[in-house]
């Protein structure tokens, strides 16, 4: 079986949790022998084709436009921009050189950026619906087909033309994946992962007759924290009906799209997020410590999504009893300088410290470092941060409105605005280090058992599934 | 008659590294000895070098006619030794001629005046015995960390016995009066020498600016301008014109092709060629002080930074005021444990420019924060600074 898959971030570029969840996916599902073809925002027309499940982390590329595969003017030169400590190739490489270039090197000369930019709000409205539905006649939106894909192509270019970035990129995206589905045209699905992949997945739907499934790891509503931005809904909407199946990452997540998208539930699967380590964790006992106090550690995007101010107001709670312990904000997030100037306004001296943007090692220590990790998400439709923290031993506080909290039980589970329950158990897990301790033990073993093998199996039965009922049809 | 005194700011901070979390707990200093030793190598070239050489020369040339007052930061001296000793030795042989003053400071080019008197206390007495050891003079004149200037301040360094105080002379402070005379603080127990800014500022910001009407400021204009002064005092008093700025200004804020040193080497003898003009000594002026004093009151506190005059580009957003609660409260507990070994190095922390790294005043003000900042931004200068905070409480607590 062959899938066309749509995401917008994989490692090691990536922005949150998005592209963690894809890449577990992807390395389960190389591994129950599906081929991928992998389709992710580069400025060239280029896919990654992955057969084996070392491929997942190789990333070997392919130029869809083969005149592109020209020999390079100026052969690796660098200039002097520099991505961590490797310069910028500044010259025209040939697929082969690109392939040889290290995997970081490649995707930044692809032009595959870690900017967060899929959780930008959104302000000024624009309509999308009307390219999938007309508006004017009746309240129920109503499927209108083009006449042709071209034209289909042109509207959706016209209708993505926005003045932010993101848009504009999207529209890109999806004139890229389209080229490639429709030169390739060997897929047996297309698997679209988030509104910024649906514009496409619907598309390559259209004109190649091909099955999707999209897959919702968070909707408008969990970004924004609030009603969000009009288009993005149009655009989760359509995908999701359109497609031939929805994969919701949580229960929570399913209720959200029956309630607020009106899908149908016998469309969506539920398939939970996994978290699996590379068994190079370090044993509780043998941490390397940051601080000798006890430390609450927020890692993820400072956004509103995240609830980063109930955590800030947790902490100035907790500080008044247990002065010597340390919260640390990690992440960055369109609230990260907010967050600052009140953390100083509380006058928490250093004991409320900013780490900033973490890489994939950094993240690693500052685990290694951490007693009680404190997510208090808004709404979070699932949640990969709090089960990596878990499977370091660290005990959980997660939030009730997640998707996390419907597969793990030693954590602690607490609705994000209930500043004074989190402040308490905070204070009682300081107080009991050993309880704090146990609870983290129990916590790593139960999410040494959520594996994604699990989750690409099921996604492998929605494969089989849909494909039999195109069969018979 | 009318006394130059020219007072000059020599003052090198200890810039930080960039200090993130996951260094605390592993790093031993926190200074960034490359930047530091960086910019220290290329001020000496620019600045002090060349501009010690002039003044020698100027002094030799018209002998105890042309006198200058230099403070120097204790951190500026200990950067001296370690990068660039030959400026030290030039300040010395600037010394050993007599014609040279050398001001009280805080050793650490503190605000330590605000918020702990007893460490205001030791690092004044930190930095007379370091003027003492290096130059041979004992300062009977204090200047206070970029003029910080109040009615509480100026009791506490006329109980140290100092004679004289410079500050700025701030218009809504002195009102109608002129910063021409010597004042007395609101106590009268000490003589205040005010900075003439426009003057001083002509030469230390508006030299080189081409935008500026008086452009370009020639040595004449600048003489014609003070010759002017004197025509309003009728009484025979002497006033003082306080040409006070950072000793920077020569070479490095106003570069050596704009004809900064020319205008300095050819001031004195335009000075000198009129009987009614002069320079003196900050510690002169009790004796030239030929009138009865005026006692002029600074209830607010006062500096001579940006256009308000005041503490705003250290101690205004809530950045700075958490930066300085936490370093003074760690200063305290440091010292209580008697951890002699943390005390340089969380002195070195109290230095104002820390602070001046975090003001978020953007305006105009905040453009000429931005150009001697090493930092990106005021809220990159906070993580990092509160991240040696928390590095230091560590070490503490081991």
């Amino acid at each position: 079986m062959k899938i066309l898959m749509l995401t917008w971030e994989f490692p090691p570029v990536i922005a949150g949790g998005l592209g963690m969840a894809c890449y577990g996916i992807v390395k389960s599902l190389l591994e129950l022998d599906i081929d991928i073809d992998l389709v992710l925002p580069t400025n060239k027309t280029a896919y990654f084709p992955l057969r084996e499940p070392q491929d997942a982390d190789e990333l070997p590329v392919v130029f869809l436009d083969q005149t592109e595969d020209r020999p390079s003017p100026k052969k690796y030169s660098y200039d002097n921009v520099k991505i961590g400590s490797e310069p910028i190739l500044s010259s025209v490489l040939t697929e082969t050189e690109v392939n040889r270039l290290s995997i970081e090197r490649r995707l930044h000369y692809l032009g595959v950026i870690s900017n967060p930019e899929t959780y930008i709000n959104f302000h000024t409205l624009k309509t999308f619906r009307s390219i999938f539905f007309d508006t004017s006649s009746t309240n129920q939106p109503e499927y209108v087909k083009p006449d042709n894909e071209v034209s289909l192509l042109r509207v959706i270019g016209k209708s993505l033309k926005g003045s932010e970035d993101i848009f504009k990129k999207v529209q890109e995206y999806t004139v890229k994946a389209t080229q490639i589905a429709a030169t390739n045209n060997d897929y047996d699905i297309i698997h679209a992962h988030d509104w910024l992949t649906y514009p496409p997945g619907m598309l390559i739907k259209k004109v190649c007759d091909t099955p999707l499934i999209t897959h919702i790891h968070a909707t408008e509503f969990d970004r924004s924290g609030g009603s969000g931005d009009e288009r993005v809904h149009n655009i989760e909407y359509s995908g999701m009906a359109f497609s031939d199946s929805v994969i919701a990452v949580s229960k929570y997540t399913a209720q959200m799209i029956i309630n607020r998208y009106r899908i149908g539930p016998e469309k969506i699967n539920i398939v939970h997020n996994a978290y699996s380590s590379d068994a190079k964790i370090l044993k509780t006992d043998s941490k390397k410590r940051i601080f000798k106090g006890p430390t609450i550690l927020f890692l993820g995007r400072i956004t509103i999504q995240k609830g980063p101010d109930y955590f800030l107001d947790v902490a100035k709670q907790v500080l008044k009893k247990h002065p010597q312990a340390r919260f640390i904000m990690a992440g960055t997030g369109d609230m990260a300088r907010k967050l600052l100037h009140k953390s100083a306004s509380y006058r928490l001296k250093n004991r409320f410290l900013f780490a900033g943007f973490l890489n994939r090692k950094e993240v690693e220590d500052i685990l290694s470092s951490t007693d009680i990790y404190l997510l208090p998400s808004v709404s979070e439709p699932f949640g990969i941060a709090p089960l990596e923290a878990m499977a370091y031993g660290i005990t959980a506080i997660i939030s009730k409105q997640s998707g996390v909290s419907e597969v793990v039980d030693h954590a602690y589970k607490i609705d994000f605005w209930d500043i004074d329950k989190m402040v308490e158990t905070i204070d009682f897990l300081i107080e009991n280090p050993e309880k704090c301790r146990n609870m983290g033990i129990k916590g790593m073993r139960e999410v040494e058992k959520i594996r994604w093998d699990d989750a690409a199996a099921a996604i492998k039965t929605t494969y089989k599934t849909i494909k039999q009922t195109r069969q018979h049809n | 008659m009318l006394n130059i005194v020219f007072y000059f700011q020599v003052h090198q901070p200890y810039r930080l590294k960039h200090i993130n979390v996951l260094d605390i707990g592993k790093i031993d200093r926190y200074d960034n000895e490359e930047l530091n030793k960086e910019i220290m190598i290329k001020v000496a070239n620019k600045c002090y070098l060349p501009s010690n050489r002039l003044m020698l020369k100027l002094i030799k040339r018209y002998a105890d006619k042309f006198k200058i007052a230099y403070s120097i930061s204790g951190v500026a001296v200990e950067q001296f030794k370690q990068y660039a000793p030959q400026v030290l030795d030039s300040f010395k042989e600037l010394a050993a001629t007599g014609q040279v003053e050398f001001l009280a400071e805080t050793y650490y080019h503190s605000l330590a005046s605000l918020i702990d008197t007893d460490e205001f206390l030791d690092q004044i007495q930190m930095h007379q015995d370091l003027v003492y050891k290096e130059f041979g003079q004992r300062p009977i004149v204090f200047r206070n960390t970029e003029l910080i200037y109040s009615d509480k301040i100026s009791d506490i360094i006329a109980e140290e016995g100092y004679k004289v105080m410079l500050s700025e002379g701030v218009d809504r402070i002195l009102k109608w009066r002129s910063p021409l005379y010597s004042y007395k603080n609101y106590s009268k127990t000490i003589s205040l020498l005010l900075k003439y800014y426009s003057l001083s500022d002509d030469i230390a910001f508006r030299f080189s600016n081409t935008a500026w009407q008086d452009y370009p400021l020639t040595v004449d204009k600048f003489i014609n301008w003070i010759n002017k002064l004197t025509l309003s005092e009728k009484l025979n008093r002497n006033q003082f014109l306080n040409l006070f700025m950072d000793y920077e200004t020569f070479g490095e804020h106003q570069w050596e092709e704009t004809g900064i040193f020319q205008f300095v080497e050819a001031m004195p003898e335009a000075v000198l060629k009129h009987e009614h003009l002069g320079f003196a000594n900050p510690s002169q002026i009790t004796g030239l002080t030929n009138y009865q004093q005026e006692s002029i009151a600074f209830p607010e506190t006062v500096s001579w930074a940006d256009q308000e005059r005041d503490l705003s580009a250290w101690m205004e957003n809530d950045m700075q005021k958490n930066a300085h609660e936490t370093i003074y409260s760690l200063l305290k507990l440091i010292k209580k444990k008697k951890r002699d070994d943390l005390l340089p190095t969380a002195r070195m922390l109290t230095t104002s420019d820390h602070f001046y790294y975090i003001c978020t005043k953007y305006f105009q003000d905040g453009d000429v924060h931005k150009y001697f900042s090493p930092y990106d931004s005021p809220e990159q200068a906070y993580i990092y600074y509160l991240n040696a905070l928390a590095d230091l409480e560590e070490k503490l607590n081991n």
